[in-house]
């Protein structure tokens, strides 16, 4: 890992000097959590765009331009995303930023990007109220409302489940907002639930939910977790003799399943607009190309991130670029709602949300989602 | 007066932090001056945070009568527990708030319709200015004087150097114990009210046990003896992460093992032992502010 | 589900009292409330993983290496750290912020090192498969965990209180001055007592890093809470008390999310504890031990 670390430094340094002895060059904020508790997955992110740039470049920039990534870590803190805002738009000058990797973070720093008139795309983001914020704001990082429900009829009809369990993390807003989504679905769908149980972040032992929940007989367990968590309770479900299907939010998206639930991790249903198996030409050079460069296969924060550079550049080709910052921050922002992309999250158009008085305001995502179902250490999509 | 502007727009939010950290800081200095460890008062800073962000929010309260509300709220939950939590002394004391901590941010998570639980507040109006942290510092800083000079402040240091002693001059050793916690709850609600609303969003996991060892930390590294102390430590926990900023991986690395280094050469905090030394004409007075928890 | 339930509640309790041993430990003898338990555990829990993925040893030799690691870890910081601060006396605040600061950085060094992602150890380490006796599900580790933590807490306490080693530490524990005038070596027995307690933190790591399928840097900041209310429930410094602390925390959690709901848990739990300080600040099961210089 860290001869990694090193080379992705030495590969950024390299690529910096290039990229300022190039007269034009496109300065791209990228505020991330590269350490604290959120880091694996703010590395993953910003591997990604760093993927994504350096491809750009390779291939010749946009327009001749290439792509600096200014690269700020915000912790996972949300004081320190605002600092890292304040210092990307005042100091680096940034045409536009992307993250931070929290929910929380987004909802402090994202009103100051807005006040600035500057675009702040998220991937990652996907609670409530973030897009509401201002006409600044995008993100790519589907809000599971879109998935969850597809998800859950697929599984339904493909294990024939007549009711649920359901258990999710309640103290993260990312599992938080998953089972507020999965409630609804299920509402919607008619699926009694028979029982529902939390857990908190950093909790190492689930086996008095678990037990709870067994007591209650479900066909299946809904899972709103993340992987560092969900892992060790599909590992403690199977020992407690829980055999049901399991299925799954955002989190459980990380081939990293196979390995942290190893013997366990079968049986886990998924919807994301990605998945590592889905074998379109875009995403298949995508895993290549990730794991050549950072010896690790992506996880769905990675695809997101990529796409969402993609998305950028896309928009960027759209737009003259005359060398007033204020201006270009504004035309960017003004090109990016009608790019469409596809990617290695499959097509992709924005979708505008609307404010808390009605009015229209930031930009969400709007993809198509895959479900898969885990079996014998890979994810099997399921039509 | 351009590159102050410049400055402001990058840093302003930083040096604001640090204002309302010193805040925090000195709320701890008050108790601990009065002998009374508190690991509570993340806590009551979120009672206050989201007790003002709520009213801003919904009922439209004006931002000094929300702060003000946020002062009292978490003033009148310590009072409510100070009665038995402070017949606890030292370490004892100071988990017992630690786990009442616990249980308020639990509280908070698990209130959801009221506090959004886990989603926490959002778009919480940007009310504070610079002035407002300012002169809740300034004002702070000369109250604490002025208690500091008083009767209250006298018997405040004897109950710190020996509670026996204090209580057989007199001294209502219980009452002014419960008067620190209570103000220092209080003005721990006041720098919670001003975070949220210059951060726009407040969540339950801001107030446990993690930003109570912070606050702890800020007062102790900066020096117990004096009001000044807590302010420098603040200064120097919030400022270091933004000035290590440039050895990007290594920051944390850097910030821990500076930290471990300030309390082995300065132990007395870096503002007691600071002052030690530009004032080596009246080391008796000195000998006085030792700090003792 | 009761009976299943109980299973569940013993193997956790027995978690948090692996824990808890090393941290009651070090403050029972030490007089420090160590926060660098959590990291020293982590340091434990990737030695291990270590020696089993590169060295490819079986679990012994990664047990070894937890305690050789972690030991060693304990042992310098006491050495490099808590020594410093004992000559000169600090109040015993401020090793803590010390050991918070030592804390930072293992973690950092940590995420730096081995990158901040769950590790886990190999597939087949130990069994996984669980053993279903009378409708109960058991696993191997499970029973390992029970076993292991009232070995430990049997040996300690045959260890302090039968060997002529264990009399001198309880009378370091009372009073290090007069341990000193009786010509016990006070200054190696605190460098012993850190290493065994940061072993005992270290093969606590492995333990719960193979329970949860889990290792990552900052692995020992939640258990360092539950650690401190095992600690103060039990009784500071009190070895079995560390056990009984454990146990009734495990239970403690357990039942209330059978029986109440698993989003009350951490209030039931802080707040039982916050009564049991109420009403017997010396905890469940320990005995007042006043410290004297």
């Amino acid at each position: 890992m860290k001869s990694v670390v090193i080379k992705a430094a030495v590969a950024f340094g390299a690529f910096a000097l290039a990229a300022t002895s190039n007269a034009a060059e496109i300065r791209i904020g990228v505020a991330e959590a590269l350490s604290g508790g959120a880091g694996q997955y703010g590395i993953a992110i910003r591997n990604g765009f760093q993927l994504a740039a350096d491809e750009i470049n390779a291939a010749g920039g946009i327009k001749g331009n290439r792509i600096a990534l200014v690269i700020e870590d915000e912790q996972g803190k949300k004081e320190e995303a605002i600092n890292v805002f304040k210092k990307l738009i005042v100091q680096d000058r940034v045409l536009m930023i992307f993250g931070p990797t929290l929910s929380n973070s987004a909802q402090a720093s994202f009103p100051i990007a807005q006040a600035s008139k500057v675009v702040a795309f998220g991937t990652s983001t996907t609670a409530d109220g973030i897009t509401a914020i201002g006409n600044y704001v995008f993100r790519n990082a589907l809000t599971e409302a879109d998935v969850v429900p597809v998800t859950i009829k697929v599984a339904a009809k493909k294990t024939g489940f007549k009711n649920v369990a359901v258990f999710y993390g309640n103290d993260d807003v990312f599992t938080k907002s998953g089972y507020d989504n999965f409630r609804k679905a299920l509402a919607d769908q008619k699926i009694p639930v028979t029982a529902t149980e939390t857990f908190a972040k950093g909790d190492v032992d689930f086996k008095a939910q678990l037990t709870k929940i067994k007591a209650t007989s479900p066909d299946a367990l809904v899972l709103s977790a993340l992987i560092a968590e969900g892992a060790p309770i599909l590992v403690q479900a199977r020992q407690l003799g829980i055999k049901i299907p399991v299925v799954g939010g955002n989190g459980m998206n990380s081939v990293k399943v196979f390995d942290l639930a190893k013997g366990a991790s079968d049986g886990l249903w998924i919807g994301s607009p990605w998945s590592i198996e889905n074998p379109i030409p875009a995403n298949q050079k995508f895993v290549t190309a990730y794991q050549a460069k950072f010896s690790n296969p992506p996880d769905q924060f990675a695809a997101q991130a990529y796409d969402a550079m993609y998305i950028v550049a896309a928009a960027l080709g759209k737009v003259k670029l005359s060398g007033d910052l204020a201006a270009d921050r504004s035309a960017l922002r003004d090109a990016l709602p009608s790019v469409t992309h596809d990617g290695v999250t499959g097509p992709f158009v924005f979708r505008q949300a609307v404010d808390r008085s009605g009015k229209p305001a930031g930009y969400d995502g709007k993809q198509e989602s895959i479900v898969s179902v885990t079996k014998d250490g890979k994810y099997v999509i399921q039509k | 007066m351009e590159w102050f502007a410049y400055f402001w727009a990058i840093y302003g939010n930083l040096v604001l932090t640090v204002g309302i950290n010193s805040l925090l800081a000195l709320s701890i200095y008050l108790t601990i001056s009065c002998g009374v460890l508190t690991l509570a008062n993340a806590a009551f800073m979120g009672i206050g945070a989201y007790m003002s962000a709520l009213l801003t929010m919904s009922g439209g309260v004006p931002f000094a009568a929300a702060l003000a509300a946020g002062m009292l709220a978490p003033a009148v939950v310590a009072f409510a527990m100070a009665g038995p939590t402070l017949r606890l002394s030292g370490v004892y004391l100071a988990m017992a708030t630690l786990a009442f901590g616990e249980v308020v941010r639990v509280g908070i998570l698990n209130a959801e319709g009221l506090t959004g639980g886990a989603l926490g507040l959002n778009g919480i109006p940007q009310s504070t200015e610079w002035w407002h942290v300012a002169a809740a510092l300034v004002v702070t800083m000369f109250a604490l004087q002025r208690i500091r000079r008083s009767k209250v402040g006298r018997a405040f240091e004897a109950i710190k150097e020996d509670e026996t002693a204090a209580a057989l001059m007199g001294i209502d050793v219980a009452g002014y114990r419960m008067l620190a916690f209570v103000l220092g709850a209080a003005l721990a609600g006041l720098a919670g009210g001003l975070n949220a609303h210059l951060t726009f969003f407040i969540g339950p996991n801001e107030f446990g046990f993690e930003r109570s060892v912070d606050i702890l930390t800020m007062a102790i590294l900066g020096g117990t003896g004096s009001i000044a102390g807590p302010i420098v430590g603040s200064a120097i926990l919030t400022l270091l992460p933004e000035i290590l900023r440039g050895l990007a991986n290594y920051r944390l690395l850097f910030n821990g093992l500076l930290l471990v280094t300030i309390v082995l050469l300065l132990p007395r905090g870096v503002w007691d032992t600071a002052r030690t030394y530009l004032v080596r004409a009246r080391p008796l007075r000195d000998q006085k502010d030792r700090t003792r928890c | 589900m009761l009976e299943q339930q109980l299973v569940n509640a013993l193997t956790l309790g027995c978690v948090y009292a692996l824990f808890a041993l090393g941290f009651t430990l070090v403050f029972g003898v030490l007089g420090v409330i160590n926060l660098s338990h959590g990291a020293v555990f982590m340091v434990g829990a990737y030695a291990a993983l270590q020696t089993i993925t590169r060295l490819h040893l079986p679990i012994w030799g990664a047990t070894a290496a937890a305690i050789v690691a972690s030991g060693s870890v304990g042992l310098i910081v006491d050495v490099l750290v808590l020594k410093p601060l004992r000559r000169r006396g600090s109040p015993h605040l401020i090793p803590m912020i010390a050991t918070i600061g030592v804390a930072i950085a293992l973690n950092s060094t940590s995420q730096g090192v081995f990158g901040p992602e769950n590790l886990r150890f190999p597939y087949g380490t130990i069994p996984e498969a669980a053993v279903e006796i009378a409708g109960l599900y058991v696993t191997v580790l499970d029973l390992a965990i029970i076993f292991t933590s009232f070995a430990l807490m049997v040996a300690l306490k045959a260890a302090i209180g039968s060997t002529r080693l264990g009399r001198a530490l309880r009378a370091i524990a009372e009073s290090p001055k007069a341990a000193r005038l009786l010509g016990i070596n006070v200054e190696m027995l605190f460098h012993l007592t850190a290493f065994v307690a940061a072993a005992l933190g270290g093969v606590a790591g492995m333990m719960i890093g193979l329970y949860s399928n889990a290792v990552f840097p900052l692995m020992g900041q939640p258990m360092l809470l539950k650690g401190v209310a095992v600690v103060i429930l039990g009784g500071m410094g009190d070895i079995r008390g560390a056990m009984l602390g454990g146990l009734f925390l495990g239970f403690a959690e357990v039942l209330s999310v059978a029986y109440i709901g698993s989003t009350m848990r951490d209030a039931v739990a802080f707040g039982l504890l916050f009564l049991i300080l109420l009403v017997r600040p010396q905890g469940l099961f320990g005995t007042v031990v006043e410290r004297k210089a």
